[in-house]
């Protein structure tokens, strides 16, 4: 078996506030293989975003604090590691792009300096002059035209489809080992979400690089990736390759999900079927399983124990669940 | 870049043509009639209208406007009421170094003392340090510059009294050296006044750096790998530049006004300390001189934090 | 299409929605309590009564407004009980007064130990260089301070609300002229403005507006002057604000179902654009009069405001500042200190309602 990239087991963060402890990340636990693509799914709030900065460190402590579970990276252990150590890790092993590409680059700076800059941090040895160079090159391999020219321009200069191609350039300049995107198409255009994805699904089979998509849209991850977790409350609540996923959903939540999606062979005039009811209060989960109160198919044992992620069917499926499909 | 100074340049010389013309007009229809003060007791009708026509006072006013601009852009002030045969200019060039040292050096202070404190504060925000900080802050912004100038005052003859310190509380040195005696005239002035500057730019700062800590790019950069001294002074440092200087502009505004109560305090013999004395005497010309003199230093500090947000400021400067 | 919509209940991916987490935002600092579910069980209460309740919880703000409470009543009532309080008193150069004279603040004493005294049975807080009472021009100062803010602040209200209102509503000419005016009013410090107002039309104002019935002789005259150059210079800046809240909230939406449904502008204006400024209005307010108080010191400071025999904070400064040089500390450390009092007292009290109506403008 080829070792795993990351692996993160019982992640726990919490985030001490003023009206109590939000436990945003609660007993999580997945891996992630070289080069595989992974997709993160779930709604506002359930941790998805939390677990992804654990995982890079960037977890603002006050209020947050990973207060629990391992997280290792290549074999070695991320919560040992200093600052200095996180560092050098950052922007050149794990890379992470987010969700605003208006607000995410320094209006201060021309795009090709705030890539360089990467450059040179990871890459002591290379000049100032090389470091642009090869800034240049990431533009034009994000396909950013003209991109000589355009790298002496400043953000508020670009789209916001550019912008975030300027911010992959600038996550995978040094050529990372896993890139985590959070949200990356949330805030674009439909036609130039499709171009943005197509770029990353591209470029991370191109360099052999892991992909860790976060997202709350299923549809993306369909087309995107080769495994999902679904997070709920804070955990993970299924895991398996996005086949199964899509065709034997196993967990009820899972299978919400797919039936609120609106289709476009529907009839007109019929409702969509959200999900009803509400996601739990984070700084009081239940003891029970976190999904009882909205699952249709809800039993008692489901409002007296949390179910762990347990293996259904054959193949690589987890959910957990007492009663899955 | 260019359009926006030119437009700036437009709008600042509007102020100046505005403001020339309001100190004009004070003097048009200033109480009292300055040919009849000049001309003492007994005169004669004639002597009056001989007089009045010297000074161009018989013209209408659009023409003594004109010809008052026209005087001002060769920097010709005429000649003052009070003291018969002095220029203007004459009176004032002595005031002028002084009062640039004074403002020159608090507004150096202002900006390369209140900055990194507020900085400092950000970085250890909510500390012990930045509430007391802050606070101390808070104390001095809101206290008005004269009670200030007044305490030290007091510190300083009660110091002197008490513990034999022996520094001057009052008066200034010769303009422009820094003689042990010159320093000691004017460092307590020079901290005083810059004061106020100092907690303003202290609490800009600080809320600037916690409003640009908070931002998306700063996220960005920690997840590039950035150090964290890079993130705050070269990431953060570049964003926070521009609301300072946007401040500039009216740090040197609150300099001009805070000149008047310094130098009457410490007996500092600026132009403030020029206009004041005029303004009692009635002396127009000179008034309106001064006048016209601290507005075109608070036009050309705007002028000059403009231009320093084009440097500052990307999306100014290519647009 | 079917319109029962159930919203805020239901969750669906897939469909953009607004971030109502329930996870703090990441990597901000801890700035204040986060949206849980109980809360809206609560009972609802209006974003006044909301106001209201933040500001008695800040204690800064709440000390402040005992202060001015404070200062508000000496002012008014301290006066006249002042003048009835000690007896008669044997004076060596006025022969023999009653309190209504020796308390008042133009009574002047120049016998022999009886300038600059220390606090005493007799002068509660002492007498300054030429033998008056402290306390009692202390309290007259307080109320020309209070007095002179109260007139500059109903014109900087009725002023900068007006244009502020008109500007951002109708822009056009109103807006440009406004634009330009608070250039100018930026650019010429306001200071300067009122000291060459006060230092040159003071004298024709002592002789001509003191006809003015209310105001009559004794230094008001100049006062009303002082008044109305203070006003001058402060009301643009509440137009400023008033001007781009207005601007915001002719954006929104109710404004627009307002005036689809018939309001005039005018109605518009004055039914709802109009109270939603009440919030900003009294910060701004609140913090002009900080302003305020410290120009008309400053004004009597440089000996162009109120004049002796009247008394005023800035004048007992000036005054008190020519004995610090004679070691007399006490007669300019007492106005000092109460001058540093209120306008702290009135800035905190505006920092105060800034956050109560506006908790996420804090740090």
């Amino acid at each position: 078996m080829t070792a795993k990239l990351l692996e993160v087991s019982n992640l726990k963060t919490y985030f001490f506030t003023r009206s109590g402890v939000v436990k945003a990340v609660d007993d999580v636990s997945f891996a992630m293989q070289p080069g595989q693509r992974l997709g993160v799914v779930g709604e506002s709030g359930c941790g998805k975003s939390v677990t992804a900065l654990s995982v890079m460190r960037l977890i603002a402590s006050p209020p947050g604090k990973i207060v629990g579970g391992e997280i290792n990276f290549n074999g070695e252990d991320m919560l040992e590691k200093s600052q200095v150590e996180l560092t050098d890790i950052r922007g050149s092993k794990i890379s992470m792009i987010f969700q605003d590409p208006m607000t995410s680059l320094n209006p201060v700076f021309n795009v090709g300096f705030q890539i360089a800059e990467t450059v040179k941090r990871h890459r002591k040895d290379l000049s100032n002059e090389q470091a642009w160079r090869r800034a240049v090159e990431m533009l034009d391999l994000v396909r950013i035209p003209d991109a000589k020219r355009r790298a002496k321009n400043y953000p508020h200069e670009f789209s916001g489809g550019m912008r975030q191609r300027v911010m992959i350039a600038i996550a995978l300049v040094c050529n990372p080992q896993l890139l985590i995107a959070d949200e990356p198409t949330t805030a674009l255009d439909v036609t130039i979400q499709a171009q943005v994805l197509e770029l990353m699904k591209g470029l991370s089979h191109e360099f052999s690089t892991a992909l860790m998509l976060i997202t709350h849209d299923l549809g993306v991850v369909a087309g995107m990736c080769q495994h999902v977790n679904v997070m709920y409350a804070g955990h993970v609540v299924e895991s398996a390759p996005v086949q199964q996923i899509f065709e034997t959903p196993a967990h009820p939540y899972t299978l919400g999900l797919l039936q609120s999606l609106p289709r476009l062979n529907e009839r007109r005039g019929s409702k969509l079927t959200p999900i009803k009811g509400q996601p739990p209060d984070l700084t009081n989960p239940p003891a029970s399983c976190s999904y009882a109160p909205r699952c249709p198919k809800v039993q008692n044992r489901c409002r007296m124990e949390r179910p762990q992620l347990m293996r259904v069917g054959r193949g690589e499926q987890e959910a957990a669940c007492f009663y899955p499909n | 870049m260019l359009q926006f100074l030119t437009k700036r340049l437009i709008g600042l010389l509007f102020v100046i043509l505005g403001v020339t013309f309001l100190t004009f007009i004070m003097g048009y229809f200033a109480p009292g009639d300055p040919i009849v003060q000049l001309l003492g007791q007994h005169f004669s009708r004639a002597e009056y209208l001989q007089l009045k026509h010297a000074y161009g006072l018989d013209l209408p006013w659009y023409q003594q406007y004109y010809n008052f601009l026209k005087h001002l852009v060769q920097f010709d002030f005429g000649y003052s009421y009070q003291y018969k045969n002095r220029a203007v200019w004459d009176i004032l060039k002595d005031g002028v170094p002084i009062s640039a040292e004074l403002g020159l050096w608090a507004l150096l202070i202002q900006v390369l003392v209140g900055v990194p404190l507020g900085i400092f504060s950000a970085l250890k925000a909510n500390s012990w340090l930045d509430t007391t900080n802050m606070g101390v802050m808070l104390a001095i912004y809101a206290v008005p510059v004269f009670v200030l100038g007044v305490l030290v005052q007091v510190a300083i003859v009660w110091l002197d009294q008490h513990v034999g310190f022996g520094w001057p509380a009052a008066n200034w040195g010769n303009a422009w050296s820094y003689s042990w005696s010159d320093i000691q005239f004017k460092l307590f002035p020079i901290l005083v006044y810059a004061a106020t500057g100092v907690a303003y730019f202290a609490r800009l700062s600080r809320t600037s750096m916690l409003e640009v800590l908070r931002q998306d790019y700063v996220r960005t950069a920690r997840a590039k790998g950035m150090t964290e001294r890079v993130v705050v002074y070269r990431h953060a440092f570049g964003n926070i530049l521009i609301p300072i200087i946007t401040y500039l502009g009216y740090a040197i505004s609150f300099l001009v006004a805070g000149a008047f109560f310094i130098e009457l305090i410490f007996n500092i013999p600026g132009i403030a300390d020029i206009t004041l004395s005029s303004i009692q005497n009635l002396d127009y010309p000179v008034i309106q001189a001064t006048t016209v003199l601290l507005a075109v230093v608070v036009v050309l500090g705007n002028l000059l934090a403009d231009i320093l947000y084009t440097v500052v400021d990307p999306r100014i400067k290519v647009s | 299409m079917d319109t029962k919509d159930q919203q805020s209940e239901s969750v669906s991916p897939g469909v953009m929605l607004p971030d109502t987490t329930l996870v703090p935002t990441i990597l901000t600092p801890d700035t204040g309590t986060y949206p849980i579910e109980g809360d809206q069980k609560k009972k609802s209460t209006s974003p006044l009564q909301d106001s209201l309740r933040r500001l008695r919880r800040d204690k800064r703000a709440m000390v402040s407004i005992g202060v001015i409470v404070f200062f508000i009543v000496l002012a008014l009532i301290g006066p006249p009980i002042y003048q009835h309080v000690g007896g008669p008193y044997q004076s060596s150069v006025n022969g023999v007064v009653g309190p209504s004279q020796y308390h008042s603040f133009s009574y002047e004493e120049l016998g022999q130990n009886t300038q600059d005294q220390l606090p005493s049975a007799h002068n509660w807080l002492g007498t300054d260089e030429i033998g008056r009472d402290i306390l009692a021009r202390l309290m007259q100062g307080v109320l020309i301070s209070l007095a002179v803010a109260l007139v500059v602040e109903l014109v900087d209200i009725a002023l900068g609300v007006l244009i502020g209102v008109l500007a951002g509503y109708y822009g056009g000419w109103i807006d440009q002229l406004l634009a330009r005016f608070t250039d100018l009013m930026f650019a010429f410090p306001g200071l300067l403005f009122v000291i060459l107002i006060a230092g040159i039309f003071g004298n024709w104002a002592d002789i001509h507006l003191s006809k003015i019935p209310v105001v009559g002789p004794n230094g008001n005259a100049r006062l009303l002057l002082v008044s109305l150059a203070l006003a001058f210079t402060t009301w643009p800046l509440m137009a400023r604000y008033v001007r781009g809240q207005t601007l915001q909230l002719k954006e929104q939406q109710f404004i627009e179902a307002a005036r689809s449904s018939g309001t005039s502008s005018w109605g518009i204006i004055i039914r709802h654009i109009i109270p939603n400024l009440f919030s900003l209005v009294i910060v701004v307010a609140t913090l002009d009069i900080s302003n305020t108080i410290i120009g008309e010191a400053g004004i009597s400071f440089l000996g162009l405001g109120v004049q002796a025999p009247g008394s005023s904070i800035g004048l007992m400064i000036a005054a008190g500042s020519q004995q610090i040089l004679a070691g007399h500390f006490w007669e300019v450390l007492v106005p000092c200190c109460v001058l540093a009092a209120i306008v702290l007292a009135f800035s905190f009290l505006g920092d105060g309602l800034r956050d109560a109506f506006d908790p996420k403008s804090k740090d």
